[in-house]
């Protein structure tokens, strides 16, 4: 036995784990093992479409209690395989143990079956899973039935649920799932499958799930796989990082859903700092939705607008809004935030020039690669606003609110608002500008989870197909029966 | 310092004529050298290091008592004085401190509050100047360039920012020295007469003037090649290029790229001269192959310097061979390419097809930047050798610590130069390099080189299958470099 990390490949309830070859290793990562994706590169795939049928043996509730009971299995302390990609993964993961000891081990409630059925009948509804669901239209009865796909997924690594939840979505769908691994999380999903390998191995969903690690853009491999006879879906992760291998392969037949990459931000109404006590609670809340997972995550924000105006007294209350929210940074508890595990060099050198700039620029922190509250002057964010990361967040004074919704753009997932007052005209707004979430400001982590819209999208509902069934109502009349004037061909 | 011990008379003695050889250096290399390219490529790496050492203490003392910033900077890092040119890595600035400024007061046109920016960052005050009536970047810089020393660079990247280096005259005619010793002159051989006096032809398919580099760089090729002859002096654009066009330009692409060209917050008369530049851009190909047309009719024969995009030598030259035309110009002529556009490859017979028709040995290739005056020229064995009077660092991606100074290492660069004569001078750079610190070059210079391959660290970073949800600079810059390509 080798004693060095090995990215499983488990392949239609087949764990592979021969012909392994070495991955990673750049600048400065663990290299791990991989099954060499070439000499399985052909069972990736399902071999035929046909061969979903065995999905509808089974019913909605069948799904929910294999699922139920993988849970039961996926506690850390019982698990073996968790244990072990928990204890490599600390290397490759961007955040620390303590964060990534509490993702583990909050990964069976996930597999609630009652979080589970809530989630689906919100996104597509469950009878739509289950059955044609039909009514009357325009003189003919239609039915409707959501049908599971093909679909290639490829997963970021910022976060170990990701797999999980792919997992789980693509049951609940009847979808026949392969995951492509992250180099930045390449054993947790694998861990995952080997768990349900060992609990139901010929079981239809263990069969329609296959998840291996190949190098993105591996040509050879990928032109192999991305076919339309192979999938029909492609759902990737982190935008143009993975889309960029694909596009070639997209061709009618092949769908892609993209989840771009996205950044978030806050914005605070002047009213938030008007006594001490609203000061407390707002640096509270800000400190909860740019610290959490180490703003590791797109819906951690990196920015906050704050509405106090770029006049002495708005810039000092600034200051001190700046000191709290550092403070309350350092206060949360260890399974939400740390101190990074790297505080980037080359962020860490623009934010030390910023301390010089004090005409322009405050900086609380920071000095001891901790994280740092950096508070504008001016109603400018940093020139680096793109690079904030490692519990760096910028504070913003401005006049009014419309300097706000300038800077929301398509990139932007979450918003977070604060007084709850200007929520109607944020989301309403900073919809049109391009938002896609608008929360109470430190409620971006303690929400209901990825229930439904994701980045502008229902990502559930795209992996479904949706299968129509039409049939004529009485009275309806043949065109063979009308007279040419009765006939009216319309889309 | 108190703790040092005092030293005796002799080696007091050697100090005094390290420091001068060290301020001859700093001051006016060039003339120090007597020109002579091959001498300044061929001191020993030991006598050089001496002399940049000493001249990182003498500068490190002068400068922070002139540049705010570089004082703020060397309190921070708790350094005075370096004896080991390791040392002196952490007093390197990020390039970045030059666009970062609030980007609202360029909006808002603040050119006072701009200028106590820039006063920070150089020697040269710029607060004095009355910018109360400035209504543009140019006609800011414009008054800085006439009443202070200083001829401050601009510079637009993808991300839409405009970078202000405030170089000053003197930097930009060393910057122009470095090029003419190093090109007029064949490694190996004694500099002629004409290569230092005469006016040679500097012929700049681009813009005659410009506070940007592609119009800087024709304005003191005019001074430093033809000798402030303008029939020496030849640009396809005889005019400036506008600072405040290229800044929209960038921003405009910058919005494009992120689905709303509407929220581009520059001054509305700046915007209304979008179409403008628009046009400029449309015309400028069929132009400049008209401009390169007409100075090989005009002077044939003769030595030129030619500073262009490689791909419009290309097309005149493959034109040219095909109508049975070669070797327009005199033999000691120079053929500086600079790299195509983004997504325009270069073809392969490039180099081939130009050094027929040109009747030269070889494109010359340079890595320079503008917060540097030195550049480095490619030498025939394919390395970017580096004048003595800047110092090289390559800086560990991770830790950002320098690399060793021995074996093949490869990091971020980082220079010292210490002939800048308005600015520190320590600089690091986005740039990936490697470098063989032990093997000589094969082309008998000694002076440390740059492998020809160079690439920018966000690229050497990126990719490698990390996919994150999260917007990351790299992903994006990539997604907009794709997007917006390499224009303007």
């Amino acid at each position: 036995m080798t004693s060095r990390p090995i990215s499983y490949a488990v392949l239609r309830g087949q764990v592979i784990e021969t012909d392994l070859i070495e991955f990673g290793g750049r600048g400065g990562d663990i290299t791990f093992l991989a099954p060499d994706p070439h000499k399985i590169g052909d069972r990736i795939p399902l071999a035929s479409p046909r061969l979903m049928e065995d999905l509808y043996e089974l019913s909605f509730e069948d799904i929910l209690d294999y699922l139920a009971e993988l849970g039961e299995r996926l506690h850390l302390k019982d698990n073996a395989y968790l244990q072990e990609a928990l204890e490599y993964s600390y290397a490759t993961a961007p955040t620390t143990k303590p964060i990534m000891d509490g993702f583990f081990h909050d990964m069976p409630f996930m597999f609630d079956k009652e979080r589970i059925r809530g989630m689906v009948d919100f996104n597509i509804g469950i009878d739509y899973l289950e059955s044609w669901v039909e009514k009357a239209i325009n003189g003919s009865k239609v039915g409707i039935r959501a049908y599971g796909a093909r679909t290639l997924h490829i997963v970021a690594g910022n976060g170990p649920v990701l797999g999980a939840l792919t997992v789980l979505r693509g049951a609940v769908t009847r979808g026949d799932t392969i995951i492509k691994v992250p180099s930045n999380d390449p054993f947790t999903t694998g861990a995952i499958a080997r768990t349900m390998v060992d609990m139901a191995p010929d079981h239809p969903v263990t069969k329609h799930l296959a998840v291996a690690y190949w190098r993105g853009g591996d040509e050879a491999l990928e032109s192999r796989i991305y076919q339309p006879h192979n999938i029909e879906k492609i759902c990737a992760w982190g935008g143009f990082a993975s889309v960029k291998h694909v596009t070639k392969y997209i061709q009618p037949g092949i769908e892609l859903i993209s989840l771009d990459p996205k950044r978030s931000a806050g914005i605070v109404g002047g009213e938030a700092l008007e006594t001490p006590e609203m000061m407390e609670e707002t640096a509270n809340r800000i400190a909860c939705d740019f610290a959490t997972g180490n703003q590791t995550a797109c819906s951690a924000a990196r920015m906050i607008y704050v509405m106090c105006g770029t006049d002495e007294e708005g810039i000092e209350k600034l200051k001190t809004l700046g000191q709290l929210t550092y403070d309350a940074m350092l206060r949360l508890p260890q399974v939400l935030t740390t101190k990074p595990k790297r505080y980037n060099p080359e962020l860490k050198s623009q934010v030390d020039m910023l301390r010089l700039s004090d005409d322009f620029y405050t900086v609380v922190g920071g000095e001891d690669d901790e994280g740092a509250v950096i508070v504008s002057h001016t109603s400018d964010r940093v020139d680096f606003w793109e690079y904030l990361a490692d519990r760096t967040v910028n504070l913003i004074p401005v006049d009014t609110l419309d300097e706000v919704l300038d800077v929301i753009d398509a990139y932007t997932q979450t918003v977070g608002v604060f007084p709850e007052s200007l929520r109607e005209v944020v989301r309403h707004k900073g919809a049109l500008f391009g938002g896609q979430r608008f929360v109470s400001l430190g409620y971006a982590f303690n929400g209901p989870g990825l229930v439904g819209p994701q980045d502008g999208i229902e990502p559930m509902r795209r992996l479904v197909k949706w299968i129509i069934s039409e049939e004529p109502l009485p009275g309806r009349k043949p065109f063979w029966e009308c007279a040419d004037e009765e006939i009216a061909l319309v889309a | 310092m108190a703790t040092t011990v005092e030293p005796g008379p002799r080696a007091a003695a050697t100090d005094n004529a390290i420091e001068r050889e060290a301020e001859r250096w700093m001051n006016n290399p060039y003339e120090h050298f007597g020109y002579h390219n091959t001498r300044i490529h061929s001191l020993p790496r030991d006598e050089v290091e001496a002399v940049q050492i000493t001249a990182m203490n003498l500068r490190l003392e002068e400068r922070r008592s002139q540049i705010k910033m570089l004082e703020k900077f060397a309190v921070a890092q708790g350094i005075s004085r370096v004896d080991r040119l390791d040392e002196f890595a952490p007093l390197l600035m990020p390039h970045d401190v030059y666009k970062s400024y609030p980007v609202s007061l360029l909006a808002k046109q603040k050119f006072d509050q701009l200028n106590t920016w820039l006063s920070r960052l150089t020697r040269y005050d710029p607060t004095g100047v009355d910018v109360s009536e400035c209504d543009s970047i140019d006609s800011w810089l414009t008054k800085l360039r006439d009443e202070t020393p200083l001829d401050v660079a601009t510079s637009s990247g993808s991300s839409g920012t405009c970078s202000f280096f405030p170089k000053s005259k003197q930097d930009y005619r060393f910057s122009m020295m470095s090029l003419r010793t190093q090109l007029a002159q064949k490694f190996g051989q004694d500099p002629r007469p004409g290569d230092v006096d005469d006016k040679i032809h500097a012929v700049i398919p681009l813009y005659r003037d410009g506070h940007a580099s592609t119009g800087a760089f024709a304005k003191y090729a005019g001074e430093i090649f033809a000798k402030g002859d303008p029939d020496y002096w030849h640009t396809c654009f005889n005019f400036k290029i506008s600072s405040d066009l290229m800044w929209l330009a960038a921003r405009l692409r910058a919005a494009a790229a992120k689905g709303d060209t509407s929220k581009v917050d520059v001054p509305p008369s700046l915007l209304a001269r979008r179409a403008e530049w628009e046009q400029a851009q449309k015309d400028m190909p069929a132009q400049q192959l008209a401009f390169v047309n007409q100075m090989i009719e005009k002077l044939q024969g003769q030595r030129v310097f030619v500073m262009s995009m490689s791909n419009l030598l290309y097309a005149v030259a493959k034109r040219g061979l095909d109508e049975g035309m070669s070797g327009v110009f005199a033999p000691d002529s120079v053929f500086m390419g600079g790299g195509g556009a983004k997504g325009v490859p270069l073809p392969d017979d490039l180099e081939e097809v130009i050094c027929k028709f040109f009747n030269t040995d070889r494109m010359i290739a340079s890595y320079g930047m503008t917060e540097m005056n030195s550049m480095s020229v490619l030498c025939d064995h394919d390395q970017y050798h580096v004048l003595p009077w800047v110092t090289v660092f390559l800086l560990d991606l991770e830790s950002g610590q320098p690399l060793p100074r021995h074996g093949v290492q490869s990091g971020r660069a980082a220079f010292f130069d210490m002939t800048q004569d308005s600015t520190w001078g320590g600089i690091v750079t986005g740039d990936f390099v490697t470098i063989d610190w032990d093997t000589p070059c094969g082309c008998g210079r000694t002076s440390v080189a740059l492998q020809k391959k160079i690439n920018r660290v966000s690229e050497v970073q990126g990719g490698d299958d990390k996919i994150t949800c999260a917007a990351t600079p790299g992903a994006q810059a990539e997604a907009m470099e794709f997007l917006t390509g390499l224009e303007g």
